[in-house]
């Protein structure tokens, strides 16, 4: 009979650490932790709601081993509508959401996945309603609204789209009164990393208000630092040293700038964190960083695969690009932009962008 | 007139789905599948570096993004004459066997499997099985707590549904079990080169970016072996269990519940040489279940038909033939989904599909057995081909260790191309859930035209100009409703296809949408 409460109580309390490390919180937090989540009366009402998305934030989430997502979902959060998880559909799973916004008015968390088409809404529809509608009644009642993924932040890919259907994310739909402003935390990239969406839902339920934000709304403790900066191929960069040759083995962990490398314009944790459970990312695979966490991802960060035109701090990309294609004397340029990289690139702050190319 | 009743949403789905059906007597007499949502990304292309395409592609669908990716790197290998080496043949096909086996996994035991499975008969568990009892615990528990969401509420368990306490418990455990394995095997592509999961960074035009280290194909080695195990000690075992002869589903399945149009069709899929002529996956049609006529595909008998379908109306034509406008108001209209036909007939796509047209044994001595192609044999289709990915998975990792042992291995085209200032591309695979087709127009090194047809266009298309369902709502037809408050039928037919509805909407520019050019890369 105890078997499962033991089992249970472990991979709680491994929850616990998880979470407890992904915030930057020490050991000596776990009890406290546990203690809030087991503490209350019952589990804090979860809604996620999904519009003009692709599920790879819901498949994301999942993704998690520690913390494990079924402790999340069976233990710790009551999750009320999840379309792509709920064992509900049509009328019971309508019952459900309607439920809870009626009768936890105020006391639920409400999650969107994917953008909001506004300027013909019926590009989203769910049970015949306009997805626009249908976030604007639960975030009436939401204590608090987490945007996860570009799309629900920012927009992502669905907001550049020219079509009729073009979405918006949580906080532009918020600024222009289509849906009732309230506290609102942006956790983007495309799609959200599972480690941060888990650790800014638990800070909520820990401390009743969203962790410190930055000026996009963006937690602090996930996307304060420029990727370049933490970047573990930083030294190759600062070496002149580029992947032009994906065969090569020797090369294959050179810096990715001529790939083009968007890691010089994009904050988040990424390189320290990395990601499906810490064994690779996006440049550890030797491709690039597409610039996922900045709001204007896409267009603003394509061409992808092509060395950006936005100009690193005081170095213009011709230098760069002649250094690597070795239109200009090795020496002095490997000299040049060693000492600009490592001696003029202030740590944690974005580059300047301009003058120049 | 029957009575009409809606689904909406269909839920543990990807994307937006609603399903519509008359019932009378009991049973389904007629239905409309819709998607309702619509986003625009072929437009979002026009005018973008082409080599965005594989990138932005993905986000199609977050569920089998890697596909995307991979057919829209093959569609800019097609455009650009790039020339894959095998080194990235093979961890491509790696990449997307890793995708196959986490997709497959889910689907059974994460989106399916409630629909089986009266859950809280686990608390009729009697057995001594430490486990088992950890499993009915919990469930106990959560109810004790009045809190058992999201597993309930749902529809009511029906007389197809599960009931056997040791059985129900046991497939409970495997779904946390299985919520665990999905990880590991979405994980394994990340190690070896997607970089992360969902949405692969790593396949591009010309082969793959990451040269694999004898570390990181060690532990994919042992990643793909825990998986493995688990597809052939568990899955396999849960699903012949279930839907085999003697199985609590083997009287759906001999119902042939969800059956449809009998129309299957495969592009291949997985290439076993640079020619891609050899595929794991074969490329075929069969028309009305005729197995003994396994036809070669021509691509240019694909139309596709928008009378039903929010588009301005038009004849159906070939997909890069004709304009294509939103009309969110046309009269008639029902669906974003358009509805792509052969040789003017409705196809299902998939791992049914696939799976007949292979002549699988496995399957064919399930149908010689008593099952009929339907909602359980799709289950059954997706269980066989996930075993033999896994199994060839070994396969083109030898092969990869070998080729890479040799000097001059290689990964990817630097060599064979540039971005073209005019050109013109296809790239085809098969998905976990069927035939995927991407194709591309560059002009002045931009993308002139993309366009995508995915296999829940096939699937969940609408009807076509001459009245015809599309797959998904003649599977419906005579699918048992007693009880018009719990169609819990609809759901399992509509499930068994692994619906995928996201991707299965797409718009393009009007005015340039005029690739005439459509043949197998
Ligand atoms: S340019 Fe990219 S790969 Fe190079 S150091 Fe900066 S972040 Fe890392
Ligand atoms: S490394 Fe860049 S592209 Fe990758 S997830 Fe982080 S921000 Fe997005």
């Amino acid at each position: 009979m105890s078997s499962f409460r033991n089992i249970s109580r472990r991979d709680f309390l491994k929850f616990c650490a998880g979470t407890a490390s992904i915030l930057g919180l020490s050991e000596a937090a776990v009890p406290r932790i546990a203690k809030a989540l087991e503490g209350a009366a019952k589990k804090p009402p979860v809604i996620w709601l999904e519009g003009q998305d692709c599920a790879g934030c819901s498949i994301s989430f999942i993704n998690s081993s520690n913390p494990g997502t079924a402790e999340l979902v069976l233990d710790t959060i009551s999750l009320r509508y999840h379309e792509s998880l709920m064992a509900a559909s049509g009328h019971v799973s309508e019952k459900a959401i309607q439920d809870t916004i009626k009768n936890e008015s105020g006391g639920y968390v409400l999650l969107v996945e994917g953008s909001i088409p506004t300027e013909d809404p019926r590009f989203c529809q769910i049970a015949g309603r306009n997805f626009v509608d249908i976030v604007a009644e639960a975030a009436a009642g939401a204590a608090a609204v987490i945007a996860i993924g570009s799309c629900a932040t920012y927009g992502g890919i669905p907001g550049d789209c020219p079509t009729p259907g073009r979405g918006m994310g949580v906080g532009d739909a918020m600024d222009k009164g289509l849906v009732p402003k309230k506290a609102l935390i942006n956790c983007p990239t495309c799609p959200v990393h599972p480690e941060r969406l888990i650790g800014t839902i638990v800070y909520y339920l820990l401390y009743g208000k969203p962790p410190a934000l930055d000026k996009v709304g963006r937690p602090v403790v996930f996307y304060d630092k420029l990727i370049h900066d933490n970047c573990e191929r930083r030294g190759h960069f600062d070496n002149g040293e580029f992947l032009t040759d994906w065969n090569s083995f020797e090369k294959r962990n050179w810096c990715m700038y001529l790939k083009g490398c968007k890691g010089p314009f994009t904050h988040s944790d990424c390189p320290k964190r990395r990601w499906s459970d810490g064994l690779n990312w996006c440049i550890g695979c030797s491709s690039v960083c597409q610039g996922c966490a900045e709001p204007d991802f896409y267009a603003g960060m394509s061409p992808l695969y092509e060395r950006s035109g936005k100009n690193l701090r005081g170095v213009s990309v011709e230098k760069i690009g002649a250094y690597a294609t070795g239109a200009v004397a090795v020496g002095l340029a490997g000299h040049f932009i060693g000492q600009a990289m490592t001696g003029r690139l202030g740590k944690g702050g974005p580059p300047e962008e301009g003058g120049g190319n | 007139m029957g009575q009409r009743i809606t689904v909406d949403p269909v839920t543990r789905i990807e994307g937006h789905l609603k399903i519509e059906v008359e019932i009378e007597n009991g049973v389904v007499k007629d239905a409309w599948s819709s998607g309702t949502m619509a986003r625009g990304f072929e437009a979002l292309l026009t005018g973008k570096d082409p080599r965005d395409a594989s990138y932005v592609t993905s986000r199609f669908c977050g569920v089998c993004f890697s596909v995307h990716q991979m057919a829209s790197a093959a569609c800019l290998d097609d455009a650009f004459g790039a020339q894959v080496p095998d080194g990235g043949r093979i961890l491509r096909n790696l990449l997307m066997g890793s995708e196959y086996l986490y997709d497959h996994i889910i689907h059974f035991y994460h989106l399916t499997a409630l629909d089986y499975l009266d859950i809280m008969a686990v608390a009729g568990y009697n057995g001594n099985d430490a486990g088992l009892n950890a499993v009915k615990d919990k469930v106990v528990s959560l109810v004790k707590r009045g809190d058992t969401y999201p597993l309930t509420p749902r529809y009511e368990p029906d007389e197809f549904s599960v009931a056997d306490p040791e059985i129900v418990t046991m497939a409970v455990s495997h779904y946390l079990e299985a919520l665990k394995i999905q990880v590991t095997a979405k994980n394994m592509g990340a190690v070896l080169g997607g970089g992360r999961v969902p949405h692969y960074q790593g396949i591009v035009v010309g082969g793959v970016t990451q040269i694999p280290s004898p570390e990181e194909i060690g532990r994919f080695k042992s990643m793909l072996a825990e998986v493995t195990a688990f597809i052939k000690n568990v899955y396999m075992k849960d699903v012949l269990l279930l839907g085999g002869p003697g199985g609590p589903l083997f009287p759906l399945a001999q119902l042939g519940v969800g059956g449809g149009h009998l129309n299957y069709l495969s592009y291949g899929g997985f290439p076993e040489e640079a020619s891609g002529k050899e595929m794991f996956f074969k490329a075929g049609v069969v028309r009305n279940l005729h197995l003994d006529n396994v036809q070669s595909f021509d691509p240019d008998k694909v139309t596709e038909s928008v009378k039903y379908a929010w588009y301005r109306e038009q004849e159906p034509v070939h997909p890069y033939d004709g304009e294509q406008i939103f009309d969110r108001d046309k009269a008639d209209a029902y669906s974003f989904v358009k509805a792509p036909r052969y040789d003017g007939m409705a196809f299902e796509v998939g791992p049914l599909a696939r799976m007949l047209i292979e002549k699988n044994p496995t399957l064919l001595s399930l149908v010689q057995a008593g099952a009929k192609p339907g909602a359980v044999a799709r289950h059954a289709a997706r269980m066989i081909e996930t075993v033999a990915l896994a199994d060839q998975m070994q396969v083109w990792l030898g092969q990869l260790i070998e080729a890479q042992g040799k000097p001059g291995f290689r990964i990817h085209d630097t060599d064979h191309w540039e971005v073209p200032d005019t050109a013109e591309g296809a790239g085809f695979y098969e998905a976990p859930r069927g035939a995927l087709g991407h194709w591309m127009k560059i002009k002045d090194k931009k993308i002139a035209n993309y366009q995508a047809v995915v296999p829940s266009t096939w699937n969940a298309s609408p009807r076509d100009e001459k009245g015809v369902r599309g797959q998904y709502e003649e599977s419906l037809i005579g699918a048992p409703v007693p009880d018009p408050e719990n169609p819990i039928n609809i759901v399992r037919v509509i499930r068994s296809f692994d619906p995928c509805l996201a991707c299965a909407v797409h718009i393009i520019d009007p005015k340039t949408n005029q690739i005439r050019k459509f043949r197998i890369g």
